[in-house]
């Protein structure tokens, strides 16, 4: 349901505050939009830790590099993007190459506030738009992108906005207003919040939201509860695990299973799922998005297999 | 050499004696926690301490438990938990048009240029609504703070670990950004002429018109232009002010503490970090490493003993409930030590809460694990 809704765009992009899992929400998004058949491009922004470590895929070195069959990723590093703008413009390689090496355009054009958050968006609005040349069908299903963590992912998002409004009239405006004309369409782009069942990462999940309505014009699709933990005791086991807790019962339940570690992490466990279920309640009272759960996963990597399961959970939502 | 101190030592240490604490580190490690925390602390043990958050999702108001902060230090009040004596906690969240807007009157010499600045419509949206321009008034106001007599140390939070970079490296683009005396040879003709007419003398030069052109446009660069003229008196007080804040950087009196979550990535993210900040000859303090998940079986008190004989689908329940946890200590106390092992640092361990810190409480509990102790002086403001 809620990937059909996604998958109607072919621009999905996802923010939220650092830390809650949005690269890996990112991977498992863009697999679980290949195993429906999908051609699909996974862009995230100067990533110092590739998302294609985790699909099993060579690092993008700035290229559209496939991961798996029909499955692209691609890093972005806004400098790169800038200066490929640059020899797009600029025809002539020599001259290119001086310009490049010039102090003045490393000084303006690249420390010049949010030209480089423009490129990048003005990046992927080519990637979004690209068509085959004989068919004319778009090159890429599906692009997925990682935004940078909220503060500065909503930074990133208002840029055409205030760009545009800085700019009315020239190139910049122009280029600035057809972004943002991509980022506000529904029919083009779903903008999806990530967040983790702990008080900032939600608090910040329903500030980004009223921004990204009120101040950008970008109404949020959906809310990915990342993270979560679910009920596995029932009421009776609980009050048992309680009894446990209090009765000093020592002991093994299996071999290498002392009864006291494990009493200890059942506790933990229906703290933190009583903790996901409070958060999960806040924000579905604070958010009128549709809202998914995804688990927290207890696992030595978080790679191929790991996504897999995630990548259900958001088949399943 | 003197014995080595333990790291939460270390760290009360320069909490004592700094007058500038940084802390840094990738986004959701708690780092904007962890600064309330350490400033409460130093409060608590006597000291006039002012938090300073940079990051634009504004988060510290949460963790101090109140509303909305402001671009102006406001005191907090601190309750059963106030200092003996002395000691004040001040908390502010940056203001970057503020700041800026300030930064232009300082260095103006008449409001008429001041104005002028102000009232440019280029100069009002960079200041204001664009990433980078945070970064630049950051250090801008951390200078200002220090030299702000009503506190002995500021503890400044930053955003996550590329921008906390880029925060380091920000005065000196702004510098460059600001340098007329380089932009202005291709510039001013725009703004002298009006149009499109004017030669260049180099092949270079010209290229980078082209780029401006097809990139901006004529009026971007009119406007611009403008901007950068505005500016031009102004270059050496920014000058001046940069260099004062590359010193404050490099002061032995300023120190930065890299927080991390435990998760291999965060360390390894953790470690780029300790890297830059050698490179840049900037003080270590040392690294916290939060949220860390400890082995139940580990703790004190799981004694093994005879067999204990449960119902077996809870016994099942409890036993992978047990090994999914101790499978998530095991990552994290393998990536902690290859940090120890490659940066021959250890790092101060913070366990995982009981509860997520959004208060005063929380945060004097989140300090009291990293110290292992309340603050010296809370006993003497009992008998107060």
């Amino acid at each position: 349901m809620l990937l059909d809704s996604l998958l109607a765009r072919r621009l999905v992009v996802l923010t939220g505050k650092g830390g809650v899992g949005k690269s890996v929400v990112g991977a498992a998004l863009a697999l679980a939009a290949r195993e429906r058949g999908k051609r699909v491009l996974l862009v995230e922004v100067a990533a110092p830790l590739e998302a294609s470590r985790r699909l099993g895929g060579p690092p993008s070195r700035g290229r559209e590099t496939e991961a798996s069959p029909g499955l692209f990723t691609l890093n972005l590093e806004p400098q790169t993007v800038m200066d490929e703008y640059v020899r797009h413009v600029v025809k002539l390689d020599l001259v290119a190459r001086r310009v490049l090496a010039s102090p003045i355009y490393h000084r303006f054009f690249a420390a010049a506030p949010g030209l480089k958050e423009l490129m990048v968006l003005g990046k992927i609005m080519v990637l979004e738009e690209a068509r085959k040349s004989v068919s004319r069908e778009p090159v890429w299903d599906l692009i997925v992108v990682d935004a940078p963590a909220t503060g500065h992912g909503l930074a990133y998002l208002k840029v055409p906005l205030a760009a545009s409004r800085a700019v009315p009239v020239g190139p910049i405006g122009h280029n600035a207003r057809r972004v943002l004309r991509m980022l506000r369409d529904p029919a083009r782009t779903a903008l999806v919040l990530v967040a983790a069942p702990e008080e900032m990462a939600v608090v910040e999940a329903v500030e980004l939201h009223r921004a990204a309505e009120g101040d950008v014009g970008i109404e949020p699709q959906a809310v990915v509860l990342n993270g979560c933990h679910e009920r596995r005791f029932s009421d009776e086991d609980e009050a048992e695990i309680l009894r446990l807790a209090s009765s000093g019962a020592t002991g093994d339940i299996e071999p290498g299973v002392p009864l006291e570690a494990a009493v200890r992490a059942a506790r933990r466990q229906v703290r933190r799922r009583k903790l996901t279920r409070f958060y999960r309640d806040r924000l579905r009272r604070s958010l009128a998005t549709p809202l998914v759960s995804l688990p927290f996963l207890f696992r030595e990597t978080l790679g191929v297999p790991e996504l897999r399961l995630l990548a259900r959970a958001l088949e399943a939502a | 050499m003197a014995p080595r101190l333990s790291p939460a030592a270390t760290l009360e240490k320069a909490l004592a004696e700094r007058r500038v604490l940084v802390t840094c580190g990738s986004g959701g490690v708690g780092k904007t926690t962890t600064a309330a925390a350490l400033a409460l602390r130093a409060a608590r043990n006597g000291r006039r301490v002012l938090v300073c958050t940079i990051d634009p999702s504004r988060r510290l108001a949460t963790s101090l438990g109140k509303g909305q902060l402001s671009g102006r230090p406001r005191a907090i009040e601190m309750r059963t938990l106030a200092p003996a004596r002395g000691g004040a906690l001040f908390a502010m969240m940056l203001d970057v048009k503020g700041t800026f807007d300030a930064l232009v009157a300082r260095h103006t010499p008449d409001p008429a240029a001041r104005d002028r600045i102000l009232k440019n419509r280029f100069y009002q949206h960079i200041s204001a609504a664009l990433a980078g321009s945070h970064e630049y008034m950051a250090m801008e106001k951390l200078l200002e703070l220090t030299q702000d007599e009503r506190f002995d140390l500021v503890v400044l939070d930053t955003p996550p670990t590329r921008h906390a970079l880029d925060f380091l490296e920000a005065p000196d683009r702004l510098l460059a950004f600001l340098d007329v005396g380089v932009l202005r040879f291709f510039l001013r003709p725009y703004f002298v002429a009006g149009r499109l007419t004017m030669k260049v003398a180099t092949r270079t030069g010209a290229a980078l018109l082209k780029i401006a052109d097809r990139f901006m446009g004529l009026q971007f660069l009119q406007e611009l232009s403008e901007f950068f003229l505005a500016f031009e008196g102004m270059y050496d007080g920014f000058r001046a002010r940069a260099a004062e804040v590359h010193a404050l950087l490099r002061a032995p009196s300023t120190g930065f503490l890299l927080v991390a979550g435990p998760q291999p990535q965060a360390l390894e993210e953790a470690l780029f970090f300790h890297r830059r900040l050698a490179e840049k000859r900037m003080s270590f303090v040392g690294f916290l490493v939060n949220r860390v998940h400890t082995d139940p079986a580990r703790e004190r008190g799981a004694r093994r003993g005879g067999r204990v004989v449960l119902d077996p689908e809870l016994a099942a329940l409890l036993a992978t409930t047990l090994r999914e946890q101790q499978v998530l200590a095991r990552v994290e106390r393998r990536a902690i030590a290859r940090l120890q092992v490659d940066t021959r640092e250890r790092p101060v361990l913070v366990p995982e809460l009981e509860q997520d810190v959004h208060d005063l409480r929380g945060l004097a509990t989140f300090a009291e694990l990293v110290f292992g102790t309340a603050p010296e002086r809370v006993a003497a403001g009992a008998t107060r």
